[in-house]
């Protein structure tokens, strides 16, 4: 019940599903037992033809052998008759040639001999030997055979003398003489006329019956190895000369006559093929029933996929929103001076980064502006990035100089204990001196533009935060053109791999050195046009402009 | 040798030494955020058995994050000498940006 109810929700969950599935199982089987069956019907064909084949050559064979046993009956009657012809009718000396032939055993084809006179059937036998024959019985039919005899000089067949024990009578007239000594002989038949097939013959494979005559009926039947006549099935008939009438054999096999393994070939395929169906259709079963699970999996893959994009977004979400937390909700703005800033989280950026800016107002005239960025992601990151951040405040508030700052946040952040290192730039500006002061713990300079030129302004380079406990910083004062911009960034910017960070700070320098009507408005062409191919890493950019 | 390969980067690394107690770690491929921790808890071992000079030989390294370099940084005060050799030019430009080449003692 539960594998049903999982099959129905499947279909339920795909209504444009390709209908039941097991179709195919079902024309597996249908095409593989109609395959079987084809061959089976071949192969019985096949396997009749060669038995009718055989049989017909069987039954041919025993008409040789019979044909080479009639001359025995005939030289037995015909020498008999040649000396009786000799001996004048002697009856002694008839008895005792004759008895050579009488009895049983090999070579005594007769259960009776006897000389008989053509002129006169109807005295009866001179003399007989062995058995009274059963002519004497039916003395009515011996005229006709006699002179038949007589006539044809050739073994007259009387026919079957019927009975509990059946015989079958022969006369025989010498050739070149008009008798009057006939030979007349009869062979016994088995009682019923059955003989039980011989089991070292080499025809017990097969059942016969001998018939006189061309016409085969019971009233004709010889002798038969089978229980009942006529024989049933499919019969090879083959006749053959027998004095002067014929012998006519009918067979039918008894077993195969090929042998077992043609004969059980057509179940051999039945067996086989029904098991290959089956087989092959528990074969389409499993594989219809592999491919259903993969679509489940494939469908619970894409859910699970489904899922991690929503926690993705939203974890996206809620970093961007602290890393927004983190930095300075509004700029300072000072006379004189445009403030502007911008924060870009990078496109793979489920982390919160460790990039900052800052704008601090300094006694009210001048402004420090700060942007630094902490190496690795990740709250640790922003935890060293917001400490740098509120320790500049500080120290500012204090009135130290950005050389001095700097050295004092070496005791916030210590790669040695924490791994972290920051590089952080910070400027000084007084915008009525129109005076620039800079100061670099390892960070890139910033780019001045004025008068639509852009130059990195050349700074000592300190070490970054957190290398040395002690180290000092020395500062870069410049003067600046009315009107001038200048750019502080953190590396994302103009960083990518495999590229020079100087081919990524050009591009910096020729996008912001295009027209741009207001500081707002290049900041966010030179960010969605630095970042448009999506950098991975997150980017702060702070920029300030003279206004006169 | 052992490889790393996590959202697309590939960082390959080499641990040796030599008989007068340096040790050289070969680096190759991409180093960034996505292989560095691999990177650290490799050559921590290293590191505890105070080799008196360190090699990082990165020659074959093409690219290096911040955070890469701030672990080199952390490498050179844990030991008594710490060599950065054989830096590609963007690599070398970056650690000038920052100020670090005497630091990291970089080669040549």
């Amino acid at each position: 019940m539960a594998a049903n109810n999982g099959e129905e929700t499947v279909s339920a969950r795909r209504p444009d599903g390709r209908g039941w599935p097991y179709r195919a199982v079902v024309a597996v089987g249908v095409v593989g037992l109609l395959v079987t069956v084809g061959l089976i019907v071949v192969s019985t064909i096949l396997y009749h033809n060669n038995e009718n084949r055989l049989l017909k050559l069987r039954t041919r064979d025993i008409g040789s052998v019979l044909t080479a046993a009639v001359p025995s009956v005939l030289t037995s009657v015909g020498s008999t008759a040649t000396f009786a012809e000799a001996t004048n009718g002697n009856a002694g000396k008839f008895d005792k040639f004759a008895g050579q032939y009488v009895g049983q055993g090999s070579g005594r084809p007769f259960a009776s001999m006897s000389l008989w006179r053509v002129d006169n059937p109807a005295g009866g036998p001179t003399t007989v030997v062995g058995a009274q024959p059963k002519l004497a019985a039916t003395m009515d039919k011996a005229p006709a055979l006699f002179a038949r005899a007589a006539a044809t000089h050739k073994l007259t067949v009387l026919g079957l003398l019927d009975g509990p024990a059946p015989r079958i009578g022969y006369a025989f007239v010498e050739p070149g003489t008009n008798g009057p000594y006939a030979v007349y002989a009869e062979s016994a038949l088995p009682a019923k006329r059955y003989s039980a097939p011989q089991t070292d013959s080499s025809f017990t494979d097969i059942n016969y019956a001998l018939y006189l005559g061309k016409d085969p009926t019971a009233k004709t039947l010889l002798i038969t190895s089978a229980p009942r006549v006529p024989l049933p099935g499919h019969r090879a008939v083959v006749t053959i000369p027998f004095g002067d009438t014929f012998l006519t054999v009918r067979a039918t096999r008894r077993s195969s006559l090929a042998g077992s393994l043609p004969r059980d070939l057509p179940w051999l395929i039945g067996i086989v093929g029904v098991l290959l169906t089956i087989g092959a259709a528990a074969l389409t079963i499993r594989l219809i029933q592999r491919r259903r699970r993969t679509e489940q999996l494939a469908d619970r893959l894409e859910q699970v996929a489904d899922e991690n994009r929503r926690l993705y977004a939203e974890q996206r979400s809620i970093a961007q929103t602290l890393q927004h937390a983190l930095l300075p909700a509004e700029l300072p703005q000072l006379h004189g001076l445009q403030t502007s800033a911008r924060y870009e989280a990078g496109v793979e950026g489920v982390d919160i980064g460790g990039d900052w800016y800052d704008a601090i107002a300094v006694d009210d005239k001048r402004l420090l502006l700060v942007v630094g960025d902490v190496s690795g992601r990740g709250l640790r990151a922003a935890t060293t990035m917001a400490a740098l951040r509120y320790g500049i405040h500080a120290y500012a508030a204090q009135g130290d100089k950005p050389a001095t700052i700097l050295t004092k946040l070496n005791a916030l952040v210590s790669v040695k204990s924490s791994g972290q290192l920051a590089t952080v730039l910070c400027v000084m500006v007084d915008p009525d001196a129109r005076e620039l002061t800079l100061t670099s713990a390892g960070h890139l300079p910033p780019l001045l533009i004025s008068d639509g030129r852009g130059e990195f302004v050349k700074t000592d380079v300190g070490l970054p935060i957190g290398v040395d406990r002690h180290a000092s910083y020395t500062s870069t004062t410049v003067t600046v053109a009315p009107g001038a911009t200048l750019l502080a960034f953190t590396d994302g910017l103009v960083e990518r791999r495999g590229e020079s960070i100087d081919v990524g700070l050009g591009r910096l320098r020729e996008h912001a050195t295009s027209n741009h009507a207001t500081l707002d408005e290049l900041l966010t062409r030179v960010v969605s046009n630095l970042r448009e191919d999506g950098s991975d890493d997150d980017t702060a950019i702070a920029g300030i402009r003279w206004l006169s | 040798m052992a490889e790393l390969n996590a959202n697309g980067a590939t960082l390959t690394f080499e641990l040796a030494s030599s008989g007068d107690g340096s040790a050289l770690v070969k680096v190759a491929g991409e180093l960034d955020i996505t292989t560095i921790e691999d990177l650290e808890e490799a050559v921590q071992p290293v590191i505890a058995r105070d080799p008196k000079r360190l090699v990082i030989d990165v020659s074959s390294l093409r690219f290096a994050d911040s955070s890469a370099i701030a672990l080199w940084v952390k490498w050179s005060t844990a030991v008594p000498e710490l060599e950065i050799r054989d830096p590609q030019p963007l690599l070398r430009r970056v650690i000038d940006s920052m100020g670090l080449a005497q630091t990291l003692r970089v080669t040549p």
